[in-house]
C-alpha cells in the first residue's frame, strides 16, 4: 500500500497549504467585483466596472500584446538553445564541459536585475536601443535554462540506447533527432514552453532594466500599483488567473499526457 | 547540414573505421554545442566581461572613467550598507526557503501518498494555477490583507481582539518573508513531490514488514530520500529570494531593502555603474558557487530508486 501515515492528519494539513495558496487569489477576485474605490472591506456590491475599465483602458491591452509578443519570441529562444544545450550535456563529454553546465545553470540562481545589469551594460557600448526585442533577448537568455534543464532531466531517464542504437543503424544527426529524440522528449519540451512563457509573462526584473518605449504587462501593473491602486488591479490579477488556467488546461489536452503534468515544475538542478 | 546526412558508420578507404567514426561524433557533438555556446558567449560572457571593466573604474558626476582598480570590490565587503545588504538579502533568502519547503512538504506528501487518482491531478493543478497567478499582483494582496485598513486588521476588530488596527503586520521584514514565502511556496511543493513520487512503494512495504512504525519509516526512508528534492526546490528559492527586489518595494519597509534594490538605486539615482557591476560580479560568483555546491549535494544525498 502506497498510502501510509496518517491520513486524516496529511490531508487536513494539504488542505491547509491549499488554503494558504488560494486566500490571497480569492480575496483579489471578490474584490475585483467589490462596487468600492478601495480594495479592502467592506463589500459594497456587486460590479463589473472594473473589468470594464480594464478593457478599455488602451494601455493594457497594449501592454498585453507586448507581454505575449516577447513571451512568444522568449519560448522561442529558449527553446532553440536550450534544447542542443540540453543534448550536448545528455550525450557528449567535451572540454569545458563543467563550466558549461555551469553557465547553462547560472540564470536559475542569478537575480534578474544582475542579467539585466550585465545585458544593459552590453546594449549600451554596443549602440543597441532598448525596445522590446532588447527584453526578449535578455529574457530568453535568462530562460534557456528551462529547456535545457526540463529537456536534459527526460533525456537522463530515456537513456542512450534507443539513439545509439539509431546511429548505429546508420541514421544521421537529423534523423534520430525527429524520429527517435524528439518523440520521447516531446512531453517535457512542452512542459518547458509552458513554464518558459508563463515565467516570460510574468517577468518584471530583468525587464525593469531593458525596457524602452513600450512595456510589458508585469511593467504596466508595477507602475499602476506603485502610482495608486485601484480594484482595476484586482481585475487584471482574475483574468491572468483564468487565463492561465485555460492554457494550462489547454496544454494538457494537447499534450494528452500524465507526464507533462509530472514535468512542468519539476526541477533539475 | 549536408555534411551531416551522409554520416554513416561504414568504413570508408584510407582512414581507418574508427578514425571516421570518432570524427563523425565530433562533428555530430559541435552540431549541438556550438550554437548555445556561441549564445551564452555573445548574451552572458561578454556581457559580464563588460561588467568587469566597469567595476574596475570610477564615476565622477556622470562620466566613467576607466581604471584598473580594486577599490569598489572591496567597497562591496567593508562600506555598509553592501555587506549588510547582502547579508540580510541572504537571510530573507534563506528564510524564505527553509518556510517554503517547511509549508510545501505536506502538501507534497499529501500529492505523493495520499491523494487518490482522480483527485492527484487536480490538485497538482491547483499548485500550478498560483504560480502562474500575476507576481506582483500576489505581492499587492498581502498588502491588502495586512494594511491597516487591511482584511486581518478588520477581522480582528470585529472579533473584539484588538480595538485599534495594527501596523506590525506590514512594512518589515516579516511582511517582504511572508510575501516571498507565498510566491515560492509552489515550486518547493513541485520539487519536493517529484523526489517523493520517484520512492518506490515496494521500499515502504519492506520497512513496515520489517516491523518499522510509520513514524521510523518516515524518518528513517521517506525523509532521506526526499532530500534531494528539498535541496533543489531550496536552491531556487533562496535564489528568488535573494535577489527579489519587487516585495521589499510593495511590502517592506526601510529596513527590508534587498541587494536588488540597492543595485537598481545605484544604476538609477546614484549613476554609480562601477559599483553596481562591482556587486554583480560578486552576486554572480556567488551564483556559481551554490551551482557548484547544490551539484555537490545533490549527488552527495541522491540514491538509485
Amino acid at each position: 500500500m502506497r498510502a501510509f501515515g496518517n491520513k486524516a492528519l496529511v490531508t487536513i494539513l494539504g488542505l491547509a497549504v491549499l488554503f494558504f495558496l488560494y486566500a490571497p487569489l480569492f480575496t483579489m477576485a471578490v474584490f475585483s467585483f467589490n462596487d468600492s474605490n478601495y480594495t479592502g472591506l467592506p463589500f459594497n456590491g456587486f460590479t463589473l466596472e472594473w473589468y470594464a475599465k480594464v478593457f478599455a483602458n488602451e494601455q493594457i491591452i497594449r501592454s498585453f500584446g507586448a507581454s505575449v509578443f516577447v513571451a512568444v519570441g522568449v519560448v522561442i529562444l529558449s527553446v532553440t538553445f536550450g534544447l542542443p544545450a540540453a543534448i550536448a550535456l545528455d550525450r557528449y563529454d567535451f572540454p569545458g564541459k563543467a563550466w558549461f553546465r555551469r553557465i547553462v545553470m547560472l540564470p536559475i540562481v542569478l537575480p534578474g536585475v544582475i542579467t539585466g545589469v550585465a545585458l544593459l551594460s552590453f546594449y549600451v557600448a554596443i549602440g543597441l536601443n532598448l525596445s522590446l526585442y532588447t527584453i526578449m533577448l535578455g529574457q530568453g537568455t535568462a530562460l534557456i535554462c528551462i529547456t535545457a534543464t526540463e529537456v536534459f532531466a527526460r533525456l537522463q531517464q530515456l537513456g542512450r540506447s534507443t539513439s545509439e542504437a539509431a546511429v548505429n543503424l546508420g541514421a544521421n544527426e537529423l534523423e534520430v533527432f525527429w524520429k527517435v529524440t524528439l518523440p520521447n522528449i516531446k512531453s517535457a519540451l512542452l512542459g518547458a514552453m509552458l513554464i518558459a512563457f508563463s515565467i516570460s509573462f510574468d517577468e518584471i526584473a530583468v525587464t525593469y532594466l531593458l525596457t524602452g518605449r513600450e512595456n510589458t504587462l508585469p511593467m504596466t501593473l508595477w507602475s499602476m500599483l506603485r502610482r495608486e491602486a485601484t480594484p482595476e488591479v484586482n481585475a487584471i490579477a482574475t483574468l491572468v488567473v483564468v487565463l492561465s488556467v485555460v492554457l494550462i488546461v489547454l496544454g494538457f489536452a494537447i499534450s494528452r499526457s500524465r507526464n507533462a503534468l509530472a514535468d512542468t515544475g519539476e526541477a533539475a538542478l | 547540414m549536408t555534411d551531416l546526412t551522409a554520416d554513416t558508420y561504414l568504413p570508408s578507404e584510407g582512414e581507418s573505421g574508427l578514425k571516421r567514426a570518432k570524427r563523425i561524433d565530433r562533428r555530430r557533438m559541435l552540431f549541438w554545442v556550438l550554437p548555445p555556446t556561441l549564445w551564452f558567449f555573445v548574451f552572458m560572457i561578454i556581457p559580464y566581461g563588460m561588467l568587469f571593466y566597469y567595476s574596475l573604474g570610477s564615476v565622477d558626476y556622470v562620466t566613467f572613467t576607466p581604471g584598473l582598480s580594486p577599490a569598489n570590490f572591496i567597497k562591496v565587503f567593508t562600506t555598509e550598507p553592501y555587506l549588510g545588504v547582502m547579508l540580510l538579502s541572504a537571510k530573507l533568502g534563506l528564510f524564505t526557503a527553509i518556510f517554503s519547503a517547511i509549508i510545501g512538504y505536506p502538501l507534497a506528501f499529501y500529492l505523493a501518498f495520499h491523494a487518490p487518482e482522480t483527485v492527484k491531478r487536480f490538485v497538482y493543478l491547483l499548485v500550478i494555477v498560483p504560480w502562474w497567478a500575476s507576481y506582483l499582483v500576489k505581492a499587492y494582496a498581502w498588502k491588502t490583507i495586512l494594511g491597516t485598513g487591511g482584511i486581518l486588521n478588520t477581522m480582528l476588530i470585529g472579533a473584539g481582539i484588538i480595538d485599534e488596527p495594527l501596523t506590525i503586520f506590514l512594512y518589515n521584514q516579516f511582511s517582504v518573508t511572508l510575501t516571498l514565502v507565498y510566491i515560492f511556496t509552489p515550486f518547493a511543493v513541485l520539487s519536493i513531490y517529484a523526489q517523493l513520487e520517484r520512492i518506490p512503494t515496494s521500499l515502504i512495504d519492506a520497512a513496515l514488514n520489517a516491523g518499522a512504525t510509520r513514524w521510523e519509516v518516515f524518518r528513517k526512508v521517506v525523509f532521506p530520500l526526499s532530500i534531494p528534492g528539498i535541496l533543489a526546490g531550496a536552491v531556487i528559492t533562496f535564489s528568488l529570494g535573494f535577489g527579489d527586489f519587487v516585495a521589499p518595494v510593495l511590502v517592506g519597509g526601510p529596513s527590508s531593502l534587498m541587494i536588488s534594490n540597492i543595485v537598481i538605486n545605484l544604476l538609477g539615482v546614484a549613476f554609480d555603474w562601477p559599483m553596481a557591476a562591482a556587486i554583480g560580479l560578486v552576486v554572480i560568483t556567488l551564483g556559481l558557487a551554490l551551482i557548484s555546491v547544490a551539484h555537490y549535494l545533490e549527488h552527495r544525498f541522491q540514491h538509485r530508486l
